[in-house]
């Protein structure tokens, strides 16, 4: 849950803005003691999320404890007067403000980046075939040769990217040799108690479609080497072995 | 010199064969005729595909005209060719795309300071998916290598030039002044410190800071 909620800040000034919102305090006017609690409050919670906080985080929590003070001690010279001088929140004000309009834009480009790719265009036409002179192509000057390169460069870093995304770790199956081993071990332990064995007490515990594959393979086998005999009455039933009567 | 028919006609068969975007300066010097003269052959071109409802449209991009699919199509297109499903650009992406397009040309630094955090990485994807380049280097310190979008960029979100980004509507600026709080808080301060500040100068304070934001 939180997880979520933290992993959307874009940065300090996403989480700054986002907890000006919920408190209602206007960019303007912010209250300085009572955000700076909030801030460091949401760091820390970040913190026993074990979530690491970016040294970002820290510079802005830094800079608001640094206006906190500021708020707090009325300015004076040397000579006890009081300095006269802008709110220090100002710049902080007007930084936050740049950042929400960028952020309205982001919105606005967003909706626009999903309406219009509605809008399906050809890439450019290879004319390499309609060139009278093949050598033309080479006509390439140093920036298209990089560009190229870098074209196919980033590709192959795409497809990097992909199999290293998509080709999940796979825990280590059982061989087929593994697996006979195994079942006739526990057959021969079941076999003491009763003349017949069900083909589904040799699966593993909590089979998946693998688990139960690679035993009927085994079984298979194994009916073949005539270790076992086997009996299906019906299509998908329960399969009942028994101790092959050559013995 | 062609008659119009002929280079209305021209103009199509060479959009059709250049694929993307042909330039208004590359028809141009085909056509052996003004810039102007093409705008305006390519923007009665475009009326007429939109007038008469065609599933092929004219998209002009930055002085270049292409053909293009008509946006309510893009279900039948999806039936037909499932085409590689556009990836969405993530919220980082998207605000520095923001900060380039709206500030450009603008430096890594500009757009780190503008969004309180490191935005290379983010930068170097927009630079991959063709959405933003170099475009020179700044006069600053350092002379740093300073970003624009490009032409892809306009292409991807409807653009025509640059001119059509919609304008941002400023932050309210509500006043300071209007906050009781403020004043409660400082003339608290004021009072506990043993400074011999009189009520004067405090209030003058405060007047200045509102006039200085009028």
């Amino acid at each position: 849950m939180y997880k979520v909620r933290i992993d959307r800040f874009e940065g300090p000034f996403d989480l700054l803005v986002y907890l000006l919102e919920n408190a209602k305090m206007n960019i303007y006017d912010i209250k300085v003691s009572e955000i700076t609690e909030q801030y460091i409050d949401y760091l820390k919670e970040m913190e026993n999320l074990d979530i690491e906080v970016g040294s970002e985080f820290i510079v802005l929590a830094a800079v608001l404890i640094k206006l906190k003070s500021h708020m707090l001690l009325p300015r004076v010279n040397e000579a006890g007067e009081t300095i006269i001088e802008e709110d220090p929140r100002t710049e902080l004000a007007n930084r936050l403000a740049e950042y929400v309009r960028i952020k309205r834009a982001a919105e606005i480009l967003s909706e626009r980046y999903e309406y219009y790719s509605a809008v399906h265009t050809k890439p450019a036409e290879d004319m390499s075939e309609y060139l009278d002179s093949p050598d033309e192509i080479l006509k390439v000057d140093e920036a298209q040769m990089v560009a190229a390169f870098r074209q196919f460069l980033n590709r192959k870093q795409r497809v990097d990217a992909v199999t290293e995304r998509y080709s999940r770790p796979r825990r280590k199956r059982e061989t087929i040799e593994e697996r006979i081993r195994r079942m006739q071990r526990s057959l021969e332990i079941k076999f003491k108690d009763s003349s017949e064995v069900m083909f589904s007490e040799l699966l593993p515990e909590k089979p998946d479609r693998m688990d139960v594959t690679i035993s009927f393979m085994s079984l298979l086998a194994m009916i073949k080497n005539q270790e076992i005999d086997a009996e299906q009455e019906a299509s998908f039933g329960e399969i009942i072995l028994r101790r092959t009567n050559v013995q | 010199m062609y008659s119009k028919k002929t280079m209305k006609s021209a103009l199509e068969s060479m959009m059709f064969m250049w694929g993307e975007a042909l330039s208004v300066k590359d028809a141009a010097d085909v056509l052996e005729t003004s810039k102007a003269e093409v705008r305006e052959l390519f923007a009665e071109l475009k009326t007429e595909y939109d007038m008469q409802g065609r599933g092929i449209r004219i998209r002009e991009v930055d002085d270049a005209f292409g053909f293009v699919t008509h946006i309510e199509n893009d279900m039948f297109i999806k039936k037909l060719c499932t085409p590689v499903r556009v990836k969405r650009l993530s919220q980082a992406a998207l605000e520095v795309l923001a900060i380039v397009a709206y500030r450009q040309p603008v430096s890594r630094g500009e757009i780190d300071s503008i969004r309180g955090i490191k935005s290379e990485r983010v930068l170097d994807g927009l630079m991959d998916k063709g959405l933003i380049e170099a475009v020179g280097r700044s006069e600053g310190v350092g002379r740093p290598i300073i970003y624009g979008t490009t032409r892809e960029f306009l292409a991807k979100f409807g653009f025509t030039t640059l001119d059509e980004l919609p304008e941002i509507e400023e932050f309210e600026n509500t006043s300071r002044s209007g906050s009781p709080e403020l004043h409660e808080q400082l003339a608290l301060d004021f009072d506990g410190e043993e400074l011999s500040v009189d009520k004067n100068t405090a209030d003058n304070t405060m007047n200045e800071e509102t006039d200085n934001e009028n």
